[in-house]
């Protein structure tokens, strides 16, 4: 979709002014971001604010390991590890040194960093079915971690508490969740704004050819491991940024956040939102989230509803939401301009 | 210093959870050698395994009925899936087996628990006696697994090696292709493993079923112990998950007699220093993909 409209723009712009093609040429690339986020902002008319606070913090979560099976070609059963070395981080600040939510977050993106390197130049030598495998045993470890071995300072299951500590901030106030909600907004934007860019990047281009093939990479100059490093750090470190954001909404941080049995969460959305497409996980947290909303309201048993679920996706094709419709829009409004000669943005 | 009596029936119970942990694994490898899936439903037959225990078992009166009754409906159920889903997606690339797999894992809990509920349920323990071990007292019962163990072990070791079928499975594990060129029918193959996989991974559930509580999240309790067996031994290879598991049984068991915490911990630690020196594994293959 993008791509058309920003030849269809470029094209007509080019008789006019430098300024007006650059103004141009910038509108063509954010027009659909701002669309996005736009069409979120409007869903809080109409749906309840903690479920799209909640969608939108899932789709950061998830963007991260979409990134990594779509682009770089890495399943990651752990994303939850980097979840909540991200939210315990600004936990652990808010609940014994500081009060501002905005430093919880940058000191949450900070860690995630950090142990993200600690552990990447180790986990990115491995072949993707270890890979996959050896991030859930770090979720795993940072669970117990959390729960048993630093019980004295994460108050095992009890978790942490720190809803009233977070201190008002002038312009957006982090503590209420309308004004959360802008600030998420603000923020998904700038990380999809991010994740876009690395997508037209030659960065970006190196990640799927190291996807596809590894040994062309490798002859053309570039290095394997250094790519896929990279693309590690940037990718967790988002799902970091997705647990601060967590523990400042919430207030609350638990090891549940890191439990096993909510492993497959991110790999399961960006399945079914479309593993590479760049808004496939705002589609499939939308998806997800309310479907998870709509029918623990129904039935307890959820796992049910939503294993089977999985296998049909699956099944059905490896598509998902977005990667099936997104074509067929993008046909929908190439002819629609055809047809009404190129009036239509 | 540890007491000798402790040593003694730390390493006893390290052998039996090291033995259930083998029987667990074992069809996540032979699975991956052959068909190249990572099948996480295993999970969901040791599940169904423990529980079909419970259910017969009190019904009866045996553990030993419903040991049996575990492992046949495992292997029905096991053989159903790979009908209806698993041949499917053979072709397709490996993380796709992963994420199936692993819904079919969270519908089968769902499903566990429309059954039998949400409540943890107890399994009486069948023989009470204890033997003496090297001046220790040791419950019979561990002794019996390990037993079970180390003869289903033998078992398979003589059907890969020592039947037409068993050496078939071992050539598709080094290479389906030629097999199949053989005019061999390699997705029959494909359905017996499948089939014994499940049935194992239902016997270890039945077996530990005494050992502990049976509840609906039991198979993703062990999801990541089973993980780090296999990922300790190479995927793929049945003398790699043996000795891995015992490897991790014993690390459990005598870590948490030096500090509880540690039983849960210190796994993953030794898992992480042997992926240091051996990306793939003890045992593991070399091969990526077919």
């Amino acid at each position: 979709m993008s791509t058309a409209s920003a030849g269809m723009t470029v094209r007509r712009s080019k008789a006019a002014g430098g300024i007006r093609a650059s103004a141009a040429r910038l509108f063509a690339w954010w027009w659909d971001l701002l669309l996005a986020f736009s069409l979120l902002g409007l869903l809080r008319f109409v749906a309840p604010l903690p479920f799209l606070n909640e969608v939108i913090i899932f789709s950061i979560y998830t963007i991260g390991c979409n990134f990594l099976l779509g682009r770089v070609g890495f399943i990651s059963f752990g994303q939850p590890a980097y979840l909540a070395v991200g939210a315990y981080a600004t936990a652990f600040y808010l609940y014994y040194f500081g009060t501002n939510p905005y430093l919880g977050i940058l000191i949450g993106l900070g860690a995630g960093m950090a142990v993200t390197l600690l552990v990447g130049p180790l986990f990115v030598r491995l072949r993707s079915d270890y890979f996959a495998l050896v991030n859930l045993a770090l979720a795993v470890i940072i669970y117990y971690l959390m729960q048993k071995v630093l019980a004295d300072i994460t108050h095992g299951d009890n978790g942490l508490w720190f809803l009233t500590q977070i201190s008002s901030t002038p312009v957006l106030d982090l503590s209420r969740p309308d004004q959360f909600f802008v600030f998420a907004c603000i923020v998904g934007l700038a990380v999809w704004a991010f994740y876009k860019y690395l997508d037209d990047s030659i960065f970006g281009a190196c990640c799927l050819a190291a996807k596809l093939n590894d040994d062309k990479l490798k002859f053309l100059g570039y290095s394997n491991y250094g790519i896929r490093l990279l693309a590690f750090v940037i990718a967790n470190s988002t799902t970091a940024l997705a647990g601060a954001m967590y523990a400042v909404y919430l207030g609350f941080v638990s090891p549940e956040i890191t439990s096993p049995a909510r492993a497959a969460d991110p790999v399961v959305v960006t399945i079914l939102g479309g593993a590479g497409t760049l808004y496939g996980p705002i589609v499939g947290s939308l998806a997800y989230t309310g479907m998870k909303d709509l029918i623990s309201r129904v039935m307890v048993n959820w796992e049910l509803v939503v294993g089977f679920l999985i296998v049909f996706i699956m099944l059905a094709g490896e598509q998902g939401i977005w990667g099936t419709l997104q074509p067929r829009l993008k046909k929908l409004f190439t002819r629609r301009r055809k047809s009404s000669g190129g009036g239509e943005q | 210093m540890i007491d000798a009596h402790l040593l003694v029936s730390g390493v006893i119970f390290g052998l039996s959870i090291g033995s259930i942990y083998f029987l667990m694994t074992i069809g996540l490898s032979l699975c991956f050698g052959l068909m190249r899936i990572i099948s996480l439903d295993q999970l969901l037959y040791y599940s169904l395994g423990a529980y079909l225990t419970y259910s017969i078992s009190l019904a009866t009166g045996s553990l030993w009925l419903g040991v049996l009754g575990g492992v046949v409906v495992a292997a029905v159920v096991s053989r159903a899936v790979e009908r209806l889903i698993f041949q499917r997606i053979y072709q397709r690339e490996l993380t796709f087996s992963m994420i199936t797999s692993f819904g079919i894992l969270i519908g089968g809990v769902g499903v566990i628990k429309y059954f039998w509920g949400l409540v943890p349920r107890p399994v009486a323990v069948p023989i009470a006696a204890q033997v003496d071990v090297l001046g220790t007292a040791v419950p019979a019962y561990r002794l019996v697994v390990i037993a079970i163990a180390l003869a289903v072990y033998a078992g398979i070791w003589l059907f890969l090696h020592r039947t037409i079928i068993g050496k078939a499975i071992r050539a598709g594990i080094e290479d389906a292709e030629h097999v199949e060129g053989l005019g061999i029918n390699v997705h029959r193959l494909f359905t017996l493993t499948f089939v014994i996989a499940g049935a194992l991974s239902g016997l270890a559930g039945a077996l530990h079923a005494p050992l502990i509580m049976v509840d609906p999240q039991m198979g993703l309790e062990v999801l990541a112990f089973a993980f780090m067996v296999v990922i300790i031994g190479g995927l793929g290879s049945i003398k790699g998950t043996l000795i891995s598991s015992l490897i991790v049984g014993q690390v459990i068991s005598l870590g948490s007699l030096i500090y509880a915490p540690l039983a849960q911990m210190a796994p993953f630690a030794v898992m992480l220093l042997i992926l240091l020196v051996r990306p793939t594994g003890l045992y593991g293959s070399s091969l990526v993909k077919r």
